[in-house]
């Protein structure tokens, strides 16, 4: 009797096992969304004014709904300063220091995201700007805290990022177009505030609610030339630069000079 | 046709900066004066990050301040000796300018504090220069009878610099029995508004040196253009290598820019009035200063800012 009990018992904690191993399941291991982007590197030149990847691909599982998302793999801290009155003025009154807020941020899909994935789903693959709330940590390094710090932090965040390019969130089919149920398209288009660094894109296949098929690119950004040459050295070694822009300016200002014979100033 | 700022991190308009760069140029050719004072605002209106067009500015002038600072030393116009001395004062202060700009950004507060001393300082400025071209306007209309008595400056320090102590005569200068307090603590001042603001400091510097301690105008301006180029070139350091906010390709297209418009302006200058158009730099300069003090005061579309710091982008 107790020898058949334990038995049960063993055999159903192995199938509960295996049906928790099954829900944390990582997208990687879902079906692949075949994918092909025009171009996997941006070089930041001279010219340079943003740019524009447009991405194909292949449904693993036709007439589900697709949800494509564009972040960068670094994630930072950073500070961020609210703005109040001041007498008459408006300046910086309070500083947080926010962790979790995605560089950048941008989302394509063919219908709202609230009708395809539920708010749980969302959270868990940080789908929709409420995910990456539910993943900002944000702490207070000066002025006063209020309640309402949270919303206007967030708000404020979005807002700022969207103005940049850096966040937007396009839920429309003319924005990702599919055919035939099966071949999608789709572009994103990079502004010129994406700095270098690594970016990915992940496209999400959903069937009623779940996720079946998953697919990832890999974009790069990095400057090129004397872009490259004068940001690098700038940051690595600030004092070398210094020397260095000041020297090119008395030779560029008495070249000049010589040139129009009577200084420019 | 656009150009990518590798530090200011954004494209711009490559003729947008250039024809900005003439523009000020022009002015400064026309009326003789650096107009860092009117670059800055304007490149923070076209949207380069105030930290970056204060430094970039400081790069500028050095360049366009080099070529005439050479041209006074070679026909003697540089007192070097008080030109050290207001040196000394333009290091210190140019060194503190450049912490309290570390400062300032890193509590979010720098653009505010900045704008705030535009404001008051461009006020001033375009405010003297309103009620100077004015009078000068009516006074010419009335003429004739008395042509106007151009006085000679007659310096205070007489009185004031005889108290203080570091008493020195400086030749160049025609000045005996100078104490070496004032120029040294003016330079200091200037140095600090050089670095919050990306300023030369002339409009300040010159009439200092002719009104207060007493120097002769051409050896004052000559005096002036080569402090101000070396006390430039110490801000553009420091604030390479504290703030990494030089951006070089930057600086180097506003030079070019102002170079070309210089030569206009003052071409311009030999055909123009100069009374009478002085009262069109107050104009812009006051108007300059009204657009910094809504800036202020209007309630900013973006509450919200990212501060240099941490992951900094």
């Amino acid at each position: 009797m107790m020898r058949r009990t334990l038995t049960i018992l063993v055999a159903l904690w192995l199938v509960g096992l295996y049906a928790g191993q099954a829900r944390a399941q990582t997208p990687e291991a879902m079906q692949k969304v075949l994918t092909a982007a025009t171009k996997n590197l941006i070089e930041i030149d001279l010219a340079y004014r943003g740019d524009r990847i447009h991405f194909f691909g292949v449904h693993p599982v036709p007439n589900t709904d697709l949800v494509v998302k564009l972040t960068a793999e670094k994630s930072e801290t950073i500070k961020l300063s609210v703005k109040g009155k001041v007498g008459p003025f408006w300046m910086a009154v309070k500083q947080y220091e926010v962790t979790g807020a995605p560089f950048i941020y941008k989302i394509h899909s063919q219908n709202p995201l609230s009708e395809i994935i539920s708010t749980a789903t969302a959270q868990e693959l940080e789908l929709g700007y409420p995910s990456i709330r539910h993943h900002m940590k944000m702490h207070l390094l000066r002025g006063e805290a209020s309640p309402d710090d949270q919303d206007t932090l967030f708000n404020g965040l979005i807002k700022l990022k969207e103005k940049l390019n850096l966040y937007n969130i396009v839920e429309d089919p003319q924005r990702l177009q599919v055919t035939e149920g099966k071949l999608f398209k789709h572009y994103f288009q990079f502004p010129p505030a994406a700095t270098e660094g690594q970016y990915l894109v992940e496209s999400f296949c959903f069937e009623k609610g779940e996720l079946v098929g998953y697919g990832k690119d890999v974009i790069e950004i990095k400057k090129v030339g004397i872009e490259n040459w004068l940001t690098s050295t700038s940051q690595n070694s600030p004092l070398f630069f210094g020397i260095l822009a000041v020297i090119v300016a008395i030779v560029a200002g008495l070249g000049v000079g010589m040139i129009f014979k009577k200084g420019g100033h | 046709m656009e150009i990518y700022l590798p530090i200011a991190g954004m494209s711009i308009n490559f003729f947008l900066v250039i024809g900005i760069g003439a523009m000020v140029g022009f002015l400064s050719g026309l009326f003789g004066v650096g107009g860092g004072f009117l670059l800055t605002p304007l490149m923070m209106m076209i949207g380069i990050p105030a930290p970056v067009a204060a430094a970039s500015d400081s790069n500028q002038i050095v360049a366009a301040a080099s070529s005439a600072a050479y041209a006074h030393w070679r026909l003697g116009n540089v007192d070097f000796k008080m030109g050290i001395i207001i040196l000394s004062g333009g290091v210190a202060g140019g060194t503190i300018g450049v912490q309290l700009v570390k400062y300032l950004r890193g509590i979010g507060n720098f653009e505010f504090v900045m704008k705030v001393v535009y404001v008051l300082m461009l006020g001033l400025i375009g405010g003297a220069m309103f009620i100077e071209s004015l009078r000068t306007i009516r006074r010419s209309q009335r003429q004739v009878a008395t042509p106007a008595v151009e006085g000679v400056p007659t310096p205070k320090h007489g009185t004031l610099f005889s108290k203080m102590p570091l008493k020195m005569d400086f030749h160049r200068s025609g000045l005996k029995n100078t104490s070496a307090i004032f120029p040294f603590l003016i330079g200091m001042a200037v140095g600090i508004l050089a670095a919050l603001l990306g300023v030369g400091g002339g409009f300040i510097m010159v009439p200092a040196m002719i009104y207060v301690i007493g120097m002769p105008t051409i050896v004052a301006i000559g005096t002036d253009l080569f402090q101000i180029v070396l006390s430039c070139a110490n801000v553009t350091l420091q604030q390479a290598w504290v703030n990494k906010t030089v951006d070089l390709l930057l600086a180097l297209i506003l030079l070019f820019g102002s170079t070309i418009g210089a030569q206009f302006g003052a071409m311009a200058s030999k055909r123009l009035k100069g009374e009478q158009i002085r009262i069109l730099l107050a104009i812009i300069v006051l108007a300059m200063a009204v657009k910094l003090f809504v800036d202020l005061v209007v309630e900013p579309s973006l509450l919200v800012s990212i501060d240099p710091g941490k992951g900094g982008h």
